[in-house]
């Protein structure tokens, strides 16, 4: 298992708490931060039962949601995997406040990358994105491949040797050697 | 490797058209759509155009198109 909190790539990796919910609130509820997400109402309390409801999951071992905070605590993302099959997971639920300068969420994508395949060793790592999401869509054909689609949503699928490619290249990037 | 053909395509990067056309001296960060993700598409359009792997601090230390174009020709020529 993961050990968490973690440190990787100047930001703190760990599970969300019951306390993380006004944060979390506050993204799902920002007109720009949550145009291709699912809309939420904004009660807090809807929210907080929403986390306990996970943690019992999360105790399960049937869904994790992780939060990156930078190196002051300071909570910049979230995102989560669910829909653990076998060898299979998805990855999902990302909100992320803007980073304009710092690459934080490709630094976080990293992270869960690395988490699916490496620590929790799966084979497949699925998606879905909303098709007029088209900057998420054009990223994530770069190492997925598409295996359906409706009106809505692309669907995507990531094997092993995906996984390798983009490993390689995001760490090329965020930390090159 | 012409500076007119890199600001097509860093903006073809962009989704929306801005009220300002880019050109080389456009502070693209102040744009509404800059993101991590959109510099990752930054990077990956150089890495595939011009065979070229830009880094993060690349892009953080840089302001306008143009800065990135001069880190492009100075790695190509390396």
């Amino acid at each position: 298992m993961i050990q968490l909190p973690t440190h990787r790539y100047g930001l703190i990796f760990r599970l969300v708490e019951e306390n993380d919910a006004a944060f979390i609130l506050g993204m799902r509820t920002n007109p720009k931060l949550s145009r291709h997400v699912s809309p939420v109402e904004n009660d807090l309390d809807a929210q907080k039962s929403w986390i306990c409801n996970y943690k019992q999951r999360e105790a399960r071992a049937e869904e994790y949601y992780f939060l990156y905070t930078d190196m002051q605590n300071q909570p910049l993302g979230v995102f989560r995997l669910y829909n653990i099959d076998g060898a299979t997971v998805t990855s999902g639920s990302w909100l992320a406040e803007r980073d304009n300068n710092a690459l934080d969420s490709i630094k976080a994508d990293l992270f869960l990358t690395s988490i699916i395949f490496e620590e929790l060793n799966f084979e497949c790592c699925m998606i879905d994105v909303r098709k007029e999401n088209k900057k998420l869509v054009r990223y994530h054909k770069m190492f997925f491949t598409q295996t359906g689609e409706d009106e809505q949503n692309i669907y995507l699928e990531m094997r092993r040797e995906g996984y390798m490619r983009k490993h390689k290249f995001l760490t090329d990037i965020i930390d090159p050697k | 490797m012409n500076i007119e053909t890199f600001v097509k395509e860093f903006a073809e990067q962009f989704d929306e058209i801005p009220d300002e056309p880019f050109t080389a001296d456009t502070l693209f960060k102040e744009n509404e759509e800059w993101s991590s993700m959109t510099a990752l598409l930054v990077i990956a359009m150089i890495d595939q155009s011009y065979s070229v792997r830009l880094t993060g601090d690349d892009v953080r230390k840089s302001l306008t198109i143009n800065d990135i174009y001069t880190i492009v020709v100075s790695k190509a020529n390396a």
